[in-house]
């Protein structure tokens, strides 16, 4: 991981909830032009850490650079062009059509008083064209299934034309079929034209099969992070996930794949 | 009584009763206090005497036709009203429940505000007698909770639904009701709007009576819908499975509590927030035991009632400000309170 | 997949948005001269042109110039001011059954005027007017801010602490008035709604006041469009939330504000214009708040040439026309969500 320069650099980044603390002095390098993924329990910290990533919270302390700046010198739009984000159940209005929902990742693109310029619609166009909704874009996104509805949600953020794109459980509420279609895409995306992805994901076989770098978070804090040959070992997940797992290598992408057998033992005497 | 020794253990069932006893005795002193304050201040003593009947006349022409009257018709809405929020937070299992955010208060004006524009003759003067009133009320009470009902639909068992339906149909009630004061003759404008905002100034003891006549059989018919309130906490499934056909019971439950409503509206006017906070804070105070909760709401609702009315009297004399201003300036901001707590409602 | 269908084929007959505007512009034109035409007496055009452009002092140019106009002027100007105040009420609150009224901004307002005008001793049209823009604001704030720290703006939480928040005003209105009977009836003028009997000053007082909350809300109509969207996806295209969101309460307060000082409450203008405006124009705000402005003043200008009408010779509020047109479209509304 060392011979590639790290697109952003988390740093100390430590955030309280009241007198609980999310996350605990978190440093963390994400790697140029891959696919990062955060993985670990509910409750870990993993989707506030992305939104600390995009300066969403309040109060949190530490610092995140992107290319070496900080971000906190960056003005807000500034940064939405260069960070678009994901959230974890974005809403809109039901009677809003796609096109209209797209158009909205141009806003950190215009000034005040700028006119829609041609820019704008090429970069609308193309990540509809992308994301495979332009035959929806006069659909309302209340009448879309599931699958449809979060393409257009990702041509949104695609239509922001940041270089990094986080993503916060985008597969959640989706079925088999449409998680590997969204995640395909993601990594189309990054393969294609380099972009550097960040996402929180749920399914440890999902994070393991899509990530270049996989990070595990654990109470506030990064307990591990490599590639996934590295992360899925029988410990690790015994660890961070309490889970008692077996890890066999996915004949098909050569990935690893875990097959839990049941809870962690440390963790069930514990609970007795 | 045996769900309130479920409810509660024997030592807090004897806490409990103390707590109704101390309700019960702040209630009686408020009463008196009632009688005693006002133009002119009356001893304990005095009053006293004039209700076991003595006095001299002109004490009794004060303390039997000028401020029992008001005394009384204050407790009984009030507790008929507090009644009515009970069992409509129960049964809904939402706290934020009351006659009023259901339409069932703005649905009774509307029904009295029809009442005296149909029935009012040139003189200012009802064509028909007044214990018509209260039918007219129940009517429309009845008629705004029906289209709550009927307008939720299939999920009328989702609080929040029931909930804003009974928001926008009081907002047409309301609509509906300024139509007719303003479309009405003045003269009775006049006196409906004094009367809509809550007033127990110029009651008597005959519509005391009619009152009080409508409420007993109603209030019987709720207090034996009541001992089915405890298995009502559970969903329709559950308590279909116990035995109790939740969605006919909720509409029972529902029906009569607008019916309690009405009528005490029909004669006190729309109080505002009486029957939202009269059960919530008997919840505080002897918490979920339902014969308690029952008797601490009915007893709090006409403190409050003869409270706001008292507090115009002794504040605002000569002036005739509505009971029904006082009980809104501390309802409001308590059932904005009560919206701020995060966990206890999932709106 | 039928509904579906259905959908995209509304669309394809939508009109341009130009067309869309131009019937706009003309509805309104003719309903303003309905306005001046129409009523109690019935003057012709020839009347109304001689009244306003060439005033003999006849007893017909004093009737038309000046109690006519100032309705026809007041009318569309509040209706276009409470139409795009409920357009921002409906895209800051995420909720489509909010308006100036069911937020209580209507009431506030009032209450506002009760206070300066009893308890402060503020006589001028313009003071009064102030005084409404603030009372809009600080419920506006005090709204937001309670249903906020309720735990989320849900629809149901936002509306029960905005109609709580009405019914309180009116109960503080209703104490003032009671204490003090000499000002009721100078004062009964704010509190019903209605544009009969307005001088004209109050149109030239209220039409700056517009103008500037219309400018805020036009800057903000890109910011305004993204915050139709969650708010972390909203932060997470570089809008500044808490920066939109006071700019955008300070144009609702001046526009519902205006409204009131200019015409008093009349009900649930903010709440009917804006659902016309998004079926016409779509949901960017650029073009949902002219089309909401002059849908509007189309609106409350036909509404009160209705309330000429309604009861004739009589003339009804035309709050109450307003009132009972709003409250079905309020049951319509939820009953369209519940399916």
């Amino acid at each position: 991981m060392a011979d590639v320069p790290s697109r952003i650099e988390v740093r100390d980044l430590t955030l309280m909830y009241g007198h609980e603390t999310v996350l605990d002095a978190l440093s963390l390098p994400i790697p140029r032009g891959k696919v990062t993924v955060l993985a670990g329990p509910n409750g870990c910290g993993k989707s506030t850490l992305l939104r600390a990533i995009r300066r969403l919270h309040t109060g949190q302390k530490g610092q995140i650079f992107l290319d070496a700046v900080d971000i906190a010198s960056l003005g807000a739009k500034e940064l939405a062009r260069q960070i678009g984000l994901l959230a974890q159940n974005p809403s809109a209005p039901p009677d809003m059509t796609v096109e209209e929902l797209v158009r909205l990742g141009r806003y950190p693109h215009q000034a005040m008083l700028q006119p829609w310029s041609e820019k704008d619609g090429v970069a609308v166009n193309r990540a509809m064209a992308g994301t495979g909704v332009t035959g929806l874009k006069t659909r309302r996104i209340g009448s879309l299934s599931g699958g449809q509805l979060q393409r257009a949600w990702i041509a949104m953020v695609l239509a922001q034309e940041t270089d990094v794109i986080c993503l916060d459980e985008p597969v959640n509420h989706l079925d088999m079929a449409h998680q590997l279609d969204c995640l395909d895409l993601v990594s189309q995306l990054n393969r294609e034209d380099g972009r550097t992805i960040v996402l929180v994901l749920h399914d440890l076989n999902l994070a393991a099969r899509y990530a270049d770098q996989l990070v595990f978070v654990h109470e506030g804090r990064v307990r591990a992070l490599g590639q996934p040959e590295e992360l899925m070992k029988p410990e690790l997940l015994a660890e961070v996930f309490e889970v008692d797992a077996a890890i066999m290598t996915d004949p098909v992408h050569g990935r690893p794949i875990c097959i839990p057998r049941g809870r962690a033992r440390a963790a069930v005497q514990e609970r007795a | 009584m045996s769900t309130l020794a479920i409810a509660a253990p024997a030592g807090r069932r004897l806490g409990i009763s103390a707590i109704v006893l101390i309700i019960l005795a702040l209630f009686v002193l408020l009463v008196l206090a009632g009688i005693a304050f006002g133009s002119t201040w009356l001893p304990l003593e005095k009053v006293a005497r004039v209700i076991l009947g003595g006095g001299e006349k002109t004490e009794k022409l004060v303390v039997w036709q000028l401020r029992m009257p008001r005394v009384a018709a204050a407790g009984i809405a009030g507790a008929a009203i507090a009644f009515s929020g009970y069992l409509l937070q129960r049964i809904t299992r939402n706290e934020l429940a009351s006659p009023g955010v259901l339409g069932v208060v703005d649905g009774a004006a509307l029904g009295v505000v029809l009442f005296l524009a149909i029935f009012s003759n040139e003189s200012n003067a009802l064509t028909v007698p007044v214990a018509w009133q209260p039918l007219a009320a129940a009517i429309g009470a009845l008629t705004a909770i029906s289209l709550v009902f009927i307008l939720s639909g299939r999920q009328s068992s989702s609080a929040i639904r029931l909930l804003l339906f009974g928001i926008a149909i009081a907002a047409v009630a309301k609509a509906l009701t300024t139509v007719f004061m303003l479309v009405g003759p003045i003269y009775q404008a006049a006196q409906a709007a004094r009367w809509l905002a809550g007033a127990v100034n110029a009651i008597s003891w005959s519509e005391i009576q009619i009152m009080a006549l409508c409420l007993v059989p109603t209030v019987i018919v709720a207090a034996w819908l009541a001992k089915d309130l405890p298995p009502a906490d559970l969903d329709d499934v559950s308590s279909r499975s116990i035995g109790l056909n939740l969605p006919v019971y909720r509409i029972a439950v529902f029906f009569v509590a607008a019916v309690l409503t009405s009528i005490a509206v029909a004669f006190v006017g729309g109080v505002g927030f009486l029957g939202l906070i009269a059960p919530h804070l008997a919840r505080l105070l002897v918490g979920r035991a339902r014969f308690a909760g029952i008797v601490a709401s009915c007893l709090l609702g006409a403190m409050m009632l003869i409270g706001a009315d008292l507090l115009v009297r002794v504040a605002f004399t000569p002036l005739e400000v509505p009971a029904g201003t006082v009980t809104a300036i501390v309802g409001a901001p308590y059932f904005l309170f009560l919206l701020m707590r995060k966990d206890k409602t999932n709106g | 997949m039928a509904s579906t269908l259905v959908m995209s084929e509304a669309q394809g007959w939508r009109f341009g948005r130009p067309q869309i505007y131009a019937g706009l512009v003309v509805l309104l034109a003719l309903s303003m001269l309905m306005s001046l035409t129409l009523g109690y007496k019935i003057y012709s055009l020839d009347q109304v042109w001689m009244a306003l452009f060439a005033h003999d002092g006849s007893e017909t140019a004093v009737v038309i110039a000046g109690l006519r106009l100032p309705r026809a002027l007041i009318a569309p100007l509040a209706g276009a001011a409470l139409g795009m105040a409920g357009v921002m009420v409906q895209t800051l609150s995420r909720n489509r059954i909010a308006s100036p009224d069911t937020l209580g901004l209507n009431a506030g307002a009032s209450l506002a005027v009760v206070v300066a005008s009893i308890l402060l001793g503020v006589q001028s049209l313009a003071g009064l007017s102030l005084a409404a823009a603030f009372g809009a604001f600080v419920t506006a704030i005090v709204v937001f801010g309670v249903a906020a720290s309720a735990g989320g703006l849900s629809p149901l939480k936002i509306v029960l602490v905005g109609v709580t928040f009405a019914s309180l005003s009116h109960a503080f209105v209703e104490v003032l008035l009671t204490s003090n009977e000499a000002q009721l009836q100078q004062l009964l003028f704010w509190l019903s709604g209605a544009f009969v009997d307005r001088p004209i000053a109050l149109f030239y007082n209220g039409l700056p006041v517009v103008v500037v909350g219309t400018v805020i809300g036009l800057s903000l109509s890109r910011a305004l469009d993204a915050l139709q969207a969650d708010d972390s996806t909203a932060a997470g295209l570089g809008v500044p939330l808490a920066a939109v969101r006071g700019l955008a309460f300070v144009a609702v307060a001046l526009l519902t504000g205006a409204a009131v000082s200019m015409a008093g409450p009349v009900a649930f203008v903010g709440l009917v214009v804006p659902h016309a405006a998004r079926r016409l124009v779509g949901l960017r705000h650029i073009h949902q708040l002219p089309a909401a402005a002059l849908f509007g003043a189309v609106y409350t200008t036909l509404a009160d040439v209705a309330a000429r009408f309604v009861i004739y010779p009589v003339e009804a509020p035309v709050g109450a026309i307003t009132a009972v047109v709003g409250a079905i479209v309020l049951l319509v509304l939820l009953m369209r969500r519940a399916a």
